[in-house]
C-alpha cells in the first residue's frame, strides 16, 4: 500500500544508498523496464523492498496502440509487479510501437472517439493480466492533432469511468502542456474526476527558447520542481485531496538528499491541506 | 477523420525518416509548426538510442572517442529502430555494423571489444533462472548420461575472439594509459566465457581445445558425443561449468 505522502523516483544511482544508509523515505517509485531483467538491479529491489512500499511506473507498454501491446512485455511487466508486490502499477495516456518498431518516448494520441475506445482495450488487457488496477498518467504533450474531438482531462476521466482504471495526475506534465499548447491547467484539474486520482506525480523541466522568440517547455526531469508547478500542485491536492506524491528526476540525477528535499517541501503541503481540510 | 492505425504508422515513419509531410497533416500548427513539434519527439526518440548504446558500449566510446562514437551511435540510430520497449535489448547488432564501418578499420580490434561488451550486457541483464545442482543428475540412469543435453543459462556467452578484447576493455575503462600501453593489441585467438555468477559478471579465458568442449555442451550438443571427442578433459569440463552455474536445464534425448 503506498501513502498519501511524499515518496522518490528511485534510480540506479540511489540504490547502494538506499541499502546502506535505509533514508527516510516514505515509498519509492521504480520504472518498470529497468527491472524486467535479472541479477544485480533485481536483488537490489528486491532487499529495498523489504524496508519500503514500491510503486511500479512503466513507460513503454504503449497503451494507445491501435496495434495492441506488446504480450511479452506485459507478461514481464506482470511478472515483476507480481514479485515485488506493488503497491501501485501505473502507465501512460500514450502510445510508442507501430509496425514492429518501438520509440522509446510517450507519444501523443490524438483524442477521438476512436482512440478511447483502443485505449479501453488495452487498459483492461493490462489490468486483466496485471491482476490489478493501473493508473494512467497525462503526458506532456508537444503537439496537438487537427482531429481530436475531446479534451484529455475529458478523455482520461473517460477512460476511468469505463475500465475502472485510476488516473496519475502528473501536475508538471499538465504544467508543461498548458503552456505549450495554451490551455488553462487549473480547469484541466477540475476536469479530473477526483475520486479516481490515485498518485501525482512532479518533477523539473526546461523552458527552451528559440532566436525568433518561439519557446517550448522541455519535460526533462532534469531539476527542481519549478515554482509555478508547485501552487498548480497546491491546487491540486486542494482538488483531489492528499494523495500520495512523487518526486521524479530523470536527468542528471542528484544526490538522494536533493530528492529528499523536494518530497520534505510535497509533505509541507500535504500536510497543510490535511490540516486545512480538517479545519472545515 | 484518420484512422488512428493510420496516423500512428504516418508517425512512426516521420520519426524514422526526415520526412514528416504525411504525419504533419494531422498535426495543428499553433504557432509553432508541425514539423518543428514532431522534431522534439524525433530527437528524443533518437537520443534515447543512442544513450543506450552509450551505456553498453562505453569501452568502444573510450577507445573512438565521444564525439566520433555520437556520429557512429547517429547513424546506426538512424536506421535500427528499437524492436521492443525492454531497451536492454537493443544494439546486438552494433558489434556488424561498426565492423562494416570503414572509419573504424584503423582499430582491427573494435568489433571485438564491442562484442565482450554485448557479451557483458547480455550477462548483466538476462532472467534470472535456475541453475542445475550436479546431484539432480545422479538422478538420470547410468545408461543415458550420453544423451544428456544442456541448456545454457541465459547469462552465458561464448566468443571467440582475433584480439584480447577483454584485456583492451579493461584497460581503457580503467583510465590507465601504462596499462593500456602494455597491452599487447596484436591479433590473436582468445577465447572467453562470459557469463553471471554467484559474485557477478564473471569472465574466464580458456584454451582453444576447452573453448571447443563447452560451447558444443552449451549449444545442446549430447553429452556422449563431447565426451567421445575428450574422454579425458570432458568429464572435467562438465564438472566446472555445473560448479559455475552455466547451465540451467537439462534433457535426455537419444
Amino acid at each position: 500500500m503506498i501513502p498519501a505522502s511524499a515518496g522518490v523516483g528511485l534510480r540506479f544511482t540511489h540504490h547502494a544508498a538506499v541499502l546502506e544508509e535505509r533514508p527516510a523515505a516514505a515509498w519509492f517509485e521504480v520504472h518498470a523496464e529497468n527491472y524486467m531483467g535479472g541479477g544485480r538491479p533485481l536483488e537490489y529491489l528486491e532487499a529495498i523492498r523489504c524496508d519500503y512500499p514500491i510503486a511500479l511506473h512503466g513507460v513503454a507498454l504503449s497503451l494507445g496502440s491501435a496495434e495492441g501491446i506488446d504480450a511479452r512485455h506485459l507478461q514481464r511487466f506482470a511478472a515483476l509487479a507480481d514479485r515485488i508486490d506493488a503497491g501501485l502499477v501505473s502507465e501512460h495516456l500514450a502510445w510508442s510501437a507501430s509496425g514492429g518498431n518501438h520509440f522509446p518516448d510517450l507519444l501523443p494520441l490524438p483524442y477521438t472517439e476512436e482512440a478511447l475506445a483502443v485505449v479501453c482495450s488495452n487498459v483492461e488487457r493490462a489490468q486483466q493480466v496485471l491482476r490489478r488496477q493501473v493508473l494512467v498518467e497525462n503526458p506532456s504533450s508537444y503537439l496537438r492533432y487537427r482531429h481530436s474531438t475531446i479534451g484529455e482531462a475529458e478523455f482520461l476521466a473517460a477512460l476511468a469511468a469505463r475500465t475502472g482504471c485510476g488516473i496519475l495526475c502528473d501536475v508538471n506534465n499538465v504544467y508543461v502542456s498548458a503552456c505549450n499548447l495554451g490551455f488553462d491547467a487549473v480547469a484541466y484539474l477540475r476536469a479530473l474526476p477526483a475520486s479516481a486520482v490515485g498518485e501525482i506525480h512532479l518533477a523539473g523541466h526546461r523552458l527552451r527558447q528559440f532566436g525568433d522568440g518561439r519557446s517550448i517547455r522541455i519535460d526533462d526531469h532534469g531539476s527542481r520542481v519549478a515554482p509555478a508547478v508547485w501552487s498548480l500542485y497546491a491546487e491540486a491536492i486542494r482538488f483531489f485531496g492528499p494523495r500520495p506524491t512523487l518526486i521524479e528526476w530523470d536527468t542528471d540525477v542528484p544526490a538522494l538528499e536533493v530528492l529528499q528535499e523536494e518530497a520534505r517541501y510535497a509533505e509541507r503541503l500535504l500536510a497543510k491541506e490535511t490540516a486545512d481540510a480538517c479545519a472545515i | 477523420m484518420p484512422a488512428l492505425f493510420e496516423v500512428q504508422r504516418a508517425f512512426a515513419r516521420a520519426l524514422l525518416r526526415e520526412d514528416a509531410g504525411e504525419a504533419c497533416a494531422h498535426i495543428a500548427d499553433d504557432g509553432f509548426g508541425a514539423a518543428g513539434r514532431l522534431r522534439i519527439y524525433r530527437n528524443t526518440c533518437r537520443s534515447t538510442l543512442a544513450a543506450t548504446l552509450r551505456l553498453t558500449y562505453p569501452a568502444v566510446e573510450k577507445l573512438v572517442g565521444s564525439g566520433f562514437f555520437e556520429h557512429v551511435a547517429a547513424q546506426y540510430v538512424a536506421c535500427h529502430p528499437a524492436r521492443s520497449g525492454y531497451l536492454n535489448d537493443y544494439g546486438g547488432e552494433f558489434v556488424a555494423f561498426l565492423a562494416g564501418l570503414g572509419a573504424a578499420r584503423e582499430l582491427p580490434y573494435l568489433p571485438d571489444v564491442a562484442r565482450f561488451e554485448w557479451a557483458l550486457s547480455v550477462a548483466a541483464n538476462a532472467a534470472d533462472a535456475p541453475k542445475i545442482e550436479p546431484t539432480v543428475l545422479l538422478l538420470v540412469d547410468a545408461e543415458r548420461h550420453g544423451d544428456l543435453r544442456f541448456t545454457p543459462h541465459p547469462s552465458v556467452s561464448c566468443l571467440e575472439l582475433t584480439h584480447p578484447a577483454d584485456e583492451i576493455a579493461d584497460a581503457v575503462m580503467s583510465g590507465d594509459d601504462a596499462a593500456m600501453a602494455e597491452v599487447d593489441i596484436a591479433a590473436r585467438p582468445v577465447h572467453l566465457i562470459v557469463h553471471r555468477g554467484h559474485s557477478g559478471i564473471e569472465t574466464e579465458r580458456c584454451t582453444a581445445r576447452q573453448y571447443g568442449l563447452i560451447s558444443r555442451l552449451c549449444a545442446g550438443e549430447a553429452l556422449g558425443r563431447v565426451i567421445e571427442a575428450a574422454p579425458e578433459q570432458a568429464p572435467m569440463i562438465l564438472a566446472q561449468q555445473l560448479a559455475k552455474g552455466r547451465f540451467s536445464a537439462f534433457t535426455v534425448t537419444a
